[in-house]
């Protein structure tokens, strides 16, 4: 096959419908920049999930000094705790806890909030403020009401914190990013293919001449449409490139600059989820311009 | 080369057949003119032995195929066997006679060297010898017919299919395109060429095929285009 022909064809076709592929490739562009940033969320989600749904734990904040709850009139006494710790060992809903001293306590609120507001003559925050806590794992994440019942009423117990409360927003917003993501991208994804169709209607429509001459003189139906797929291609090419280069710029300033820095309790996604975003849009680009291509041609161009 | 057995072909829409139950019979090497008003189905003939269409009924042969059963990807094959000229020439304005004569074989895959031996002679058998890098627009419509024969002959096709190919131009240079087309038939190819062209048919003394509202109702050897014998 005389694949000069082609080339020429291409380059032809890609200049005289600049404006349609610019559309085309702006709108591969972001509509597969959202389908990345689906991928990324949900990719988000589990590895929170992940993370905290392992460690499914019930925190119990033990009563300390200064405690603003009026059921706890001083700090825990090692008495209480012993009690306490009874309590949580006989129970059949936990499958491990440990204790937490207020210094190790001190210590996480230091890695979360900086050193500055600790140190000095007067810090604002010394070990005496951190309240002692005891985390508990549950044999099963999903039966914790007996423990925490159990649990709060005892002396010396502040109060029982299920991490759930606290990470359920944090999975729905996740989760909510993600669907909003995925649905802009669907509506976008259907107006790619509408403006690949129209694409080739005007492509096939300013050939005309060379198509019906091509087809009376015998040249395989691929070889017409070969131009066009080849426009196609380069279109998706271009768009999965700008897409993953907004990603990897989500990934590089959004998360690994940024969110790791200040949200350093989630644990944040890496280029290994990237990695999969970019595959996601590597595969659909190409499908989403070839596949209407591969239909119209045969529709436009029947020999 | 070509045989039609009780064709029929009614477009979706009409209710009158194009053609209507025709049964004909073209041997290799014959030259056919098919005469007969507008409508009256030779537009139609021609296209079912491009394999445009598909009869409705019938069947049609072409270049010993059966062309209502060849399979849709066996079609460009076909069309390899068949070369067509028109009344409108149908050049590419944006390329050279050379070019244009050569589009032909470079889209069916013929190799470079192939294409540079070919084409000036076939230039050369239609008579635009030195004229390959002109433009189409830059030849008299006798030339350009020149160029849209020697693109359909370039291949060297068993069949050529001509649909009024001298409609456009006066009679001193349609006689050169049927002189030049007289040649082609001479080298064995087959020659079917619809018509209106009474003069030249008279002239010619081929045999004539009349259509009239989808039915032959004259097969002629060495027949003029009226009715007069």
């Amino acid at each position: 096959m005389q694949l000069r022909y082609v080339y020429s064809e291409l380059g032809q076709g890609l200049r005289r419908n600049l404006s349609m592929h610019l559309a085309v490739i702006l709108t591969l562009f972001v509509s597969l920049t959202l389908v990345g940033m689906g991928v990324l969320f949900q990719q988000q989600a589990t590895k929170a999930a992940e993370q905290w749904g392992n460690q499914l734990q019930i925190t119990v904040f033990l009563c300390r000094n200064g405690d603003s709850n009026p059921v706890c009139p001083s700090s825990v006494t090692d008495a209480q705790k012993t009690d306490i710790e009874a309590v949580v060992r006989d129970n059949p809903e936990v499958a491990d806890y440990h204790f937490e001293s207020s210094e190790t306590a001190l210590d996480k609120a230091k890695e979360l909030y900086g050193e500055e507001l600790f140190s000095g003559d007067n810090p604002a925050i010394t070990a005496e403020d951190m309240p002692q806590t005891i985390w508990i794992t549950l044999e099963d994440p999903e039966q914790f009401e007996g423990i925490t019942s159990a649990v709060q009423g005892l002396d010396g117990v502040s109060r029982v914190q299920d991490m759930r409360k606290v990470i359920a927003p944090i999975l729905g917003a996740l989760s909510m990013l993600q669907w909003v993501a995925l649905v802009t991208a669907a509506v976008l994804v259907f107006a790619a293919l509408l403006l690949v169709a129209n694409t080739i209607r005007l492509a096939a429509f300013a050939r005309r001449k060379e198509i019906g001459i091509m087809r009376l003189v015998g040249a395989s139906t691929l070889y017409i449409a070969l131009p066009f797929l080849l426009e196609a291609l380069v279109t998706a090419i271009i768009g999965v490139v700008l897409a993953g280069g907004a990603l990897a710029a989500v990934q590089q300033f959004g998360i690994e600059g940024r969110g790791d820095d200040t949200l350093k309790f989630i644990p944040w996604i890496g280029w290994d989820e990237f990695g999969l975003a970019l595959l996601a849009v590597g595969v659909l680009g190409p499908l989403l311009t070839l596949l209407p291509t591969l239909v119209l041609t045969r529709k436009y161009l029947k020999v | 080369m070509i045989r039609f057995e009780k064709v029929t072909k009614t477009y979706p829409g009409h209710p009158h057949p194009a053609l209507d139950n025709i049964s004909v019979d073209v041997e290799k090497g014959e030259f056919v003119f098919l005469v007969g008003s507008s409508g009256s189905g030779k537009s139609t003939f021609l296209r079912l032995v491009l394999r445009e269409y598909r009869p409705t009924t019938g069947r049609v042969y072409v270049a010993g195929k059966e062309i209502n059963r060849l399979a849709s990807w066996k079609v460009p094959r076909l069309r390899r066997d068949i070369g067509t000229v028109f009344q409108d020439f149908r050049l590419l304005p944006n390329k050279t006679v050379t070019e244009n004569v050569a589009f032909t074989l470079q889209v069916i895959g013929k190799s470079r060297k192939e294409i540079k031996d070919v084409v000036p002679e076939t230039l050369e058998l239609v008579g635009l010898t030195g004229k390959g890098d002109r433009m189409p627009d830059e030849l008299s419509g006798g030339e350009q017919q020149r160029v849209a024969v020697a693109r359909a002959f370039v291949n060297r096709p068993m069949i050529l299919i001509a649909d009024e190919p001298t409609g456009n131009l006066d009679p001193t240079t349609s006689v050169g395109i049927m002189k030049l087309l007289d040649r082609i038939n001479r080298t064995g190819t087959t020659v079917v060429m619809a018509t209106h062209d009474s003069s030249i048919v008279d002239q010619m003394r081929k045999r004539v095929i009349e259509l009239e509202n989808g039915h032959v109702v004259r097969d002629q050897a060495q027949g003029v285009y009226g009715h007069q014998v």
